[in-house]
């Protein structure tokens, strides 16, 4: 028995190594960009790392990223002036855009939809909220006054949930000597991409419920957390923009209209803020416009939301003020 | 519980130090130990059918003993009669009851005649309750037939009964086979585990890697059929045969390697059946427990091939006919027996089917003969097609299907319904088949090289494609748990 459990362990450890292996030289794994809090309390990547992004089993994704002085995923450097026509794409992972080459990027295909007039700077990040963007906007304010246009991501469900900004500490906790060890291998790595370790982080809560039983919340105790939902959002978005202040001459936002309540577009329109509905021509498409393993657009998605982007830009380039 | 799950390994691990370490010593306390075991992976699933498999337990149990004890033949016959009534019953009534209720209501509107239909009730299906049925039955049969000696201790045979390894989708033992395992005492072989370890190990290959990884696409092809091309339909009834193979025989291979940790064999349930070289070898290596359990209780009862060519033909029909039935409540099982006796039939009044009995293709050689090779061609051409009628919902989709292919042949690249690349299925296929060649010649041990490198590369490369596959949008349960 005890022969069996020595040998078993042995040939485990072994394997694993092997397949550390594979997945290294296959490059199956992410690389995974360092991150830091600067001066001005924004979180943002280490500036000038390049590395690759994998998604899905068998690679089915892979793309370059490189991160600028700045430090953010662009093939560009940013240094806005008043001399030339200056775009800011703000928002979280589907702006910082690491599921596909750096220099063919949803900016890069806004600048060549605008024939190179306009200089497109992405400062998208994983996890940014609306806090997180409103802050980062505020605290560089001096650049973000030079910029024409600032594009604001907005996903209701999830940007919103508070009110004043705060680094996050939770993200933060990734940069820890721990986490940046376990980074090192890349099967974990590999392997929690794909979803093979979800049973074993559901694990403990399954057991938990088996022994609790818990019951789950009725549907008329979710409908009254919608409603508490709907009204703590809309103070959020009350509080964020009248605390780091938003110019609605430059600022847009970009938002999917199918999946934000109406109540909120209403209030929107009533107070004049501007959005481009990127879910409209997402919706419409008959190809996929994400990825097979996550809901990140795809290429395909990505030309949509530019040539979205690109339109509000002539028309709103070519409005008198 | 799945097999294919984090909490079956835990489980998995629990009962086997318990097993092994505290209860060593006593084959009492292992049995105890099995049996609650059992039901617990049972009552996982619904604890409410725990009360069919102890009622079919109590039934069997006490019908053994009054066969064996009467002295009168129409005594014994009575008694038999009462555990092959109990067990159809069950099956009957929880997988075919509103079966037969739909077809008779079917067949009286065909005569114009409209019925309300308000018999059929909301049935919940047992998990694994054709398999245990058939278990117990061979039980009481085997006592009828004087092939055995029924147990007194309730307690073995409650766990021959309900033995989690094979429980809820065989292979379907015979107590000859097993119960005479559980009343022995077992003792710890090392070569036995880790041969079982192994054996879970290819099993979870098969399911994970092969059965999981083709079934989105079988599922999408036979879903839009009228969509696609005749290629595409050709390619989704052979994937769907490895989807089957690699499900039901991955299950089958996790299930004996799981024994083997109890120090229990159970028998083979699949010796590579692609590889047959007529349908008679076909169904010597397919799914071969619950084969041989028709063979030994219903095709010789009959009189097997030992009367005339009319009666023979007969019982392969009844065989064939009840086998595909077994497999489900619906009239494409029916057609899918049909069509293998239809195969079988011409094998037998030919006098072939016993010519491949032993051996198997390249037996003696390196590679297979041209002849050998075209044979193995035929035969996975006839089980392919009959397996259009296994997977589809419903006959008329069924001929549709095959009339998609025959009518009007047509050729178009097929695309994954995810957009996954399909050279990646096409290779992990072709090296699948290949490596099923190279093992050919023993299921039992699927990393017999002598070389340890090797060996250990194989292992390796097997854990690795299992991480190159895994789909977690892919639903892991088993095929045959519907059976």
């Amino acid at each position: 028995m005890v022969k069996l459990l020595f040998k078993t362990g042995v040939y485990i450890i072994l394997i694993l190594i092997c397949l550390e292996l594979f997945v290294r030289v296959l490059h199956l794994g992410k690389d995974n960009p360092s991150r830091f809090v600067d001066a001005l309390k924004v979180e943002k990547w280490k500036p000038n790392q390049t590395g690759f992004s994998v998604t899905g089993n068998r690679r089915q994704n892979f793309s370059e990223y490189h991160i600028n002085n700045s430090g953010f995923n662009s093939y560009r450097e940013y240094t806005p002036s008043y001399d030339r026509v200056e775009v800011a794409l703000v928002g979280d992972s589907f702006i910082q855009g690491f599921h596909q080459d750096y220099y063919n990027s949803l900016g890069k295909k806004i600048e060549n939809n605008m024939n190179n007039n306009v200089d497109v700077y992405e400062y998208g990040y994983a996890g940014y909220d609306f806090a997180d963007q409103i802050h980062l906007v505020n605290a560089y304010k001096e650049d973000f006054d030079k910029i024409d246009h600032v594009i604001l991501g907005l996903r209701y469900r999830d940007d919103l949930l508070r009110g004043d900004y705060k680094v996050v500490n939770d993200r933060m906790k990734l940069e820890a000597p721990l986490y940046q060890n376990l980074r090192k291998i890349k099967l974990l790595g590999y392997a929690s991409n794909i979803g093979i370790l979800d049973p074993v982080k559901k694990f403990p809560g399954k057991i938990i419920s088996f022994f609790k039983n818990k019951k789950g919340s009725g549907a008329e105790k979710k409908k009254t957390n919608q409603v508490d939902n709907h009204a703590r959002y809309l103070k959020n978005f009350k509080s964020l923009i009248s605390r780091y202040g938003y110019d609605k001459s430059r600022f847009v936002l970009l938002i999917s209209v199918s999946e934000t309540p109406p109540f909120f577009m209403d209030y929107l329109k009533d107070n004049n803020f501007e959005y481009i509905d990127f879910g409209a021509v997402l919706n419409k498409s008959k190809t996929p416009t994400t990825l097979i393993y996550d809901q990140h657009w795809n290429n395909h998605g990505r030309t949509l939301i530019a040539q979205s982007i690109s339109d509000y830009l002539i028309k709103k380039i070519n409005t008198p003020h | 519980m799945l097999f294919n799950s984090l909490e079956f390994f835990v489980f998995l691990i629990v009962v086997y130090l318990l097993h092994w370490i505290i209860l060593r010593k006593s084959l009492k306390f292992q049995n105890i130990l099995l049996l609650l075991a059992s039901y617990f992976f049972y009552g996982l699933w619904d604890w409410r059918f725990l009360s069919l498999i102890l009622l079919s337990t109590i039934v069997d149990y006490y019908v053994g003993i009054q066969i064996f004890s009467s002295s009168k033949a129409s005594v014994k016959k009575a008694w038999l009669l009462v555990s092959v009534i109990f067990n159809i019953g069950l099956l009957g009534f929880f997988k075919y009851y509103n079966f037969f209720i739909d077809s008779w209501v079917d067949l009286v509107a065909m005569l114009g005649y409209n019925i309300t239909n308000t018999w059929t009730l909301k049935v919940i299906l047992p998990v694994g309750i054709s398999f245990y049925t058939f278990q117990t039955m061979s039980y009481s049969l085997d006592i009828y037939y004087k092939k055995l000696k029924p147990t007194i201790h309730f307690l073995s045979f409650a766990t021959f009964v309900s033995f989690f390894p094979q429980l809820v989708a065989g292979p379907i033992e015979r107590a000859s086979n097993l119960l005479s395992q559980i009343d022995s005492k077992r003792d710890f072989n090392y070569k036995q585990q880790v041969d079982g370890i192994k054996l879970i190990v290819w099993g979870l290959f098969k399911k994970v890697v092969i059965a999981d990884a083709v079934a989105p696409i079988v599922d999408d092809i036979f879903s839009n059929y009228q969509n696609y091309s005749s290629s595409t339909l050709v390619l989704g009834a052979i994937f769907f045969g490895f989807q089957i193979y690699g499900d039901f025989s991955g299950y089958s291979d996790i299930a004996i390697g799981t024994a083997k940790l109890f120090g229990v064999e159970l028998m083979s349930n699949f010796k590579f059946p692609f590889f047959s070289r007529n349908i008679a070898e076909f169904w010597r290596r397919w799914h071969i427990s619950l084969s041989s359990w028709f063979q030994a209780y219903v095709y010789i009862p009959l009189g097997g091939s030992r009367q005339s060519k009319v009666i023979t033909i007969r019982n392969v029909l009844i065989v064939f006919l009840i086998s595909g039935f077994w497999h489900g409540a619906n009239w494409t099982f029916v057609v899918w027996g049909l069509l293998h006796a239809l195969f079988f039939i011409p094998v037998l009044l030919l006098g072939k089917n016993n010519t491949y009995k032993t051996g198997i293709i390249a037996q003696n050689t390196l590679l297979p003969s041209v002849k050998e090779l075209l044979k193995v061609c035929y035969v996975f051409s006839l089980v392919t097609l009959s397996w259009v009628f296994f997977r589809a919902e419903s006959i008329k989709d069924a001929f549709g299907y095959l009339y998609r292919i025959f009518g009007n042949f047509s050729f178009e690249a097929y695309l994954h319904p995810s957009g996954y690349r399909m050279i990646d299925y096409y290779v992990l296929i072709l090296v699948f088949v290949l490596y099923e060649y190279v093992i050919r010649k023993n299921e039992r041990a699927p990393f017999q090289f002598k070389n340890k490198f090797l060996r250990f590369f194989v292992y390796a490369v097997v854990v690795f494609a299992m991480l190159l596959f895994y789909d977690s949008g892919v639903d892991r349960s088993f095929i045959y748990f519907q059976f």
